[in-house]
């Protein structure tokens, strides 16, 4: 039998990155290369009265708005044009750019960055999500800080409430969490023939492009963007790196030299967006039975100080908000708020991790409230082919749940364990159900990304791929090159991934949402087999190929209302805890996961993202503390802010079940963050059984758990 | 950051730090963390260092029958991956190791360097609390042993004279009985203390013959309370067992921890006096 395009191969950058050969953006070097440090607010909200720059030695520049070129504006445009370029006359959040010192002495940079004085005239900030609702010290967006706000009904939420025999509520809340990608943000910048280049450790080239020409007031080709090997994403490099372009851009414009930017870690962690925190009150109508009548969801999340990708973030917390359930009838309102502090932006999951939280908490929540068992009946309204969904769309694949459940049961032994548990023994075992809708979220692709991708055979006979998915330690250097390879019958090591050039390559969209393997991988996949119709043509041959959204796919942008994803990945994830009666804290005894993924593009780069989603996902759930005084965050350095060690949790059992997807290449479908999603409602999971007390917040730190089980130190062990 | 000497023998050393107060680097795991500034400049020490971590008087674990009282004497120099190879360290000391930063830190931090650089939270002082340490000095007066509890007088404060150096830690050598290590970090490997607990004794025909109880990162510097020992010292194991609340409830006042961004002044308390009592009831009694 011939082995499956998921029979592993070596990776092809493993060995630069193993060895070290790899080139990050900290190791280039250009002749006359300056470099640059960032002047930042010191408040989270302020009129910014004056800033006096003293007397710059000769070959040392301040840069700042006023350095703009005609023509150009003071924004950084993600999606919108929220964000300033460089704080002029307000600021609104601690660590926002007001401007940047330039020169080729790092150490002279930091004396004259010590003498810039900067006056303000402090407001009062809003914090958190009720100061912000509350609008302490007056609206920071708009009248009511709100960026963006959701309406949603399915069937008759009214009737359900209006009928229910018992209305079971509570509040769920989750963190902030950093990305401590391993490469803190780096980008440099330099004029080739005249024109603007930047180099640029990223996940979306061609947002950075966007962004810079947009503030240039250029025309976007009068700007190159060159993706250089990027030591991790996660999210965090999908539209950071925009907001360190401008100003870097507009340096280089001013200076004429080639200026280099890199965060220091702690920089980085200071001023870089983070994972929304969000609050989530839930209500479940039920009837004189127990069984769900309907639900409704109130999903708050704290979107900093600009709106970024808020807005989407939100659409998908409340889309993900049932989670794996057929709820008939739900009402759901969700919020973005705007606070005065470091705006928040995507982080693997893109809000699907909070609201899954929430909905798996609460679903245990009511099940005990009603003398139900959890697992039993979370699986009585496990979603089918066929459900809707809570946007009246369908769910169009074989729902494998079940199947799921029963690998994940077997691999843990856990119907023995959980007959074994004990509620407050501290010992726990837990399960949680999760899905994550592939790709961008409702019609993006179609109306907004539009991606193009393009093969070339050469006339030696390779075959490059010229897409703008970049390798960010995701592997899809690797998947995309098997992909053309398994379309083609031809040896993956005959195909190359060109490294993304906004002047070379065709703009296939950002590196993220798994949209990479499963739109992208497909669009190649669908090049491929044209390229293979015309294989026998002498000499170079080009094919493109243009994104089309699948045809049952109906999606209106305007009501929110139809298929918000194409498909669907699926996952159940057990996890097994001892929690140490008197520190609290927890040890996590054993980990089993199955996930149905359409298929996998190749076996070990899909282990690598279950184990680091799943590790990830549990430091979330448990140890990423992230908290914030006065719009900053008290943890910026990697000894405060604890992210796992391979010490922290034990191996990830994991098994794939295979359900190929017709619009996923070799039937992929997203892999990348279903497999963070469970982590955090399996983890709280055993970790109640284990204390015997309901758990409604993430991160499950000792001290939180302290409150929840009101421990008395000298009387407990009486 | 200003001058760096490299002398070849601790009286050079010692007359480095009398001319110029310069600052000791050993390790350089705390200093230079401390210190460190952007990539591609210097660390931001104002004062002159002076490398002493080289130095051969520092160097080496000895240990002396010294009399009745066998004396384990630790270099100045010596790191934490040097100590968990010795034989003769006691067992406290070495756990406290084992939890302490990562195998590449241990191979170069030292103790004596933790030790001077008087952190309530320092994992491995807070063993040599409970060991009884001494620390000899030596300047250019001479040299002075003054206990490890004596050498602290609070959170980064020590009794060090700008011209004097630590030369050694002093120890019993290992002599078994019962001991108790244990931390609370923000996770397993490579995290610095939230709370620590290291505690030994020496029970024989179910009596307590001495005890040693050292509490980490819960006041200003490590607790140790010898009149609480003391009323310990000489009652059956099962008996303190058996009032472990009352004895736990005398640690209450010395107890007196801050909030930061590493946890809660309520959790570091409720935790420290809980694992005081988790040494007297579950681990005294075997």
């Amino acid at each position: 039998m011939k082995p499956t395009i998921s029979a592993a191969v070596p990776r092809v950058d493993s060995h630069g990155k193993t060895s070290g050969d790899s080139k990050y953006l900290a190791d280039y070097y250009f002749p006359d290369m300056l470099y640059a440090r960032t002047l930042r607010s010191t408040r989270a909200r302020a009129r910014i009265l004056a800033v006096t720059v003293p007397d710059l030695p000769v070959g040392y520049f301040y840069v700042d708005h006023t350095d703009l070129p005609p023509g150009g504006s003071n924004c950084v445009e993600m999606i919108k044009r929220d964000w300033r370029a460089f704080a002029a006359d307000l600021t609104s959040f601690h660590g926002e750019t007001i401007g940047m010192v330039v020169g080729p002495d790092r150490g002279e940079i930091l004396r004259i960055l010590d003498a810039i004085t900067v006056e303000y005239e402090d407001l009062e900030p809003a914090v958190d999500i009720d100061e912000a609702l509350a609008l302490k010290g007056g609206p920071i967006h708009g009248s009511d800080n709100i960026f963006a706000e959701i309406n949603l009904k399915k069937g008759d939420p009214d009737a359900a409430f209006a009928n229910a025999a018992r209305i079971v509520e509570n509040t769920y809340h989750s963190g902030a969490q950093e990305h401590v990608y391993l490469e803190p943000q780096a980008l440099a910048a330099c004029i080739v023939d005249g024109k603007l280049t930047i180099y640029a450790s990223t996940q979306c080239p061609f947002y950075i492009r966007h962004s810079v020409a947009t503030a240039l007031g250029y025309a976007e080709d009068q700007v190159r963007i060159r993706h250089t090997v990027t030591g991790g994403g996660f999210g965090g490099k999908e539209h950071y790196p925009d907001v360190l372009a401008v100003p870097l851009a507009v340096a280089v414009l001013k200076t004429g030299k080639p200026v280099q930017l890199v965060l220091s870690r702690e920089e980085d962690m200071e001023v870089t967006s983070k994972r929304h925190p969000s609050r989530i009150h839930l209500r479940t109508a039920l009837d004189a039975d127990g069984n769900i009548l309907g639900m409704e969801l109130d999903t708050i999340i704290d979107a900093g100080a600009y709106e970024s990708s808020s807005r989407v973030v939100l659409q998908r917390a409340v889309f993900t908000g049932i989670g794996v359930y057929d709820i008939p009838n739900v009402r759901a309102h969700g919020r973005a708020v705007c606070t005065n502090s470091v705006p928040a932006d995507a982080f693997r999951g893109f809000g699907a991790p909070q609201g899954l939280f929430a909905i798996e908490m609460h679903m245990s929540y009511v099940a005990r409230e009603i003398g139900a068992d959890e697992d039993e009946f979370r699986a009585r309204y496990f979603a089918r082919q066929g459900t809707r969904t809570i946007t009246n769309g369908h769910v169009y694949e074989q729902v494998m749940l079940p199947e799921l459940l029963e690998r994940v049961k077997r691999a843990a032994d856990y119907d023995r364990k959980k007959r074994a548990c004990v509620p407050g023994s501290g010992r726990g075992i837990g399960l949680s159900f999760v899905q994550h809708g592939s790709g961008f979220t409702g019609s993006g692709e179609r109306d907004i990304i539009k991606a193009r991708v393009r093969l070339r055979r050469t006339e030696s006979g390779v075959v490059e791929i010229c897409a703008s998915c970049v390798e960010i330690g995701q592997g899809i250097d690797t998947t995309h090159r098997k992909v053309v390879a398994d379309a083609l019958g031809i040896p993956y090591t005959e195909v190359r991934l060109l490294n993304t050039d906004t002047d070379l390559t065709p703009d296939s969209g950002p590196t993220c949402a798994s949209r990479s393997a499963s739109v992208v991988g497909y669009l190649i996949e669908q090049a491929a087999l044209k390229l293979k119709a015309r294989w026998t043509e002498p000499g170079l041959i080009e094919v493109e190929q243009q994104y089309a959204q699948p045809e049952e796919v109906q999606w209106d942008a305007e009501t929110m209302q139809g298929d918000a994803y194409p498909a669907y990945s699926w996952g159940v994830n057990c996890v097994e805890v001892q929690v140490d009666p008197v520190t609290h804290e927890v040890e996590t005894t054993g980990i089993w996961t199955a996930y149905e993924i359409g298929r996998a593009l190749d076996e070990l780069v899909v282990k690598g993202q279950i184990d680091g989603g799943m590790i990830q996902g549990l430091g979330y759930a448990h140890i990423e503390k992230l908290e914030r005084k006065d719009g900053r965050f008290l943890q910026t350095t990697m000894a405060d802010y604890a992210i796992p060690t391979s010490l922290d949790y034990p191996s990830v059992h994991s098994e794939l079940i295979d359900n190929p997807y017709p619009y996923g290449p070799s039937g992929a479908k997203g892999a990348g963050e279903v497999v963070l999603d469970g982590a955090a409602p399996a983890f709280a999971m055993a970790v109640q059984h284990a204390i015997g007390a309901p758990v409604c917040r993430i991160p499950v730190t000792p001290e939180y758990l302290l409150e929840v089980s009101a421990h008395d130190p000298v009387h407990a062990q009486r | 950051m200003s001058d760096f000497f490299r002398p070849a023998t601790l009286a050079e050393a010692l007359e480095i730090r009398a001319n110029h107060a310069a600052v000791p680097l050993a390790g350089g795991t705390d200093l230079l963390v401390r210190y460190r500034n952007w990539a591609g400049t210097l660390p931001k020490i104002e004062k002159p260092v002076v490398s002493v971590g080289h130095l051969s008087e520092l160097r080496g674990i000895s240990v002396h029958q010294n009399g009745a009282a066998p004396d384990l004497s630790i270099g100045a120099g010596v790191t934490y991956g040097e100590l968990l190879a010795h034989p003769q360290v006691p067992e406290l000391l070495k756990n406290s190791i084992w939890w302490l930063a990562a195998p590449g830190l241990r191979n170069v931090a030292t103790l004596a360097g933790n030790l001077c650089n008087a952190s309530p939270a320092a994992d491995a002082v807070c063993a040599l609390y409970a060991l009884d340490a001494t620390v000899d000095i030596a300047g250019a007066g001479g040299t002075r042993r003054v206990p490890v509890e004596e050498f602290i007088t609070g959170p980064g404060r020590t009794v060090l004279r700008t011209d004097e150096l630590v030369t050694a830690i002093h120890l019993r050598p290992d002599e078994g009985g019962v001991v108790f290590y244990q931390k609370v970090g923000t996770r397993k490997a490579n995290a610095l203390s939230k709370l620590s607990i290291c505690a030994r004794a020496s029970v024989h025909a179910g009596v307590l013959e001495s005890v040693g109880i050292a509490v980490g990162a819960v006041a200003p510097t490590i607790v140790r309370s010898r009149d609480i020992e003391a009323t310990l010292i000489g009652r059956p194991v099962s008996d303190i067992a058996a009032h472990a609340a009352e004895v736990v409830s005398r640690y209450e006042p010395l107890v007196r921890p801050i909030s930061d961004q590493r946890s809660t002044a309520e959790y570091r308390k409720a935790t420290a006096l809980g694992l005081i009592g988790r040494f007297l009831m579950e681990r005294l009694t075997g």
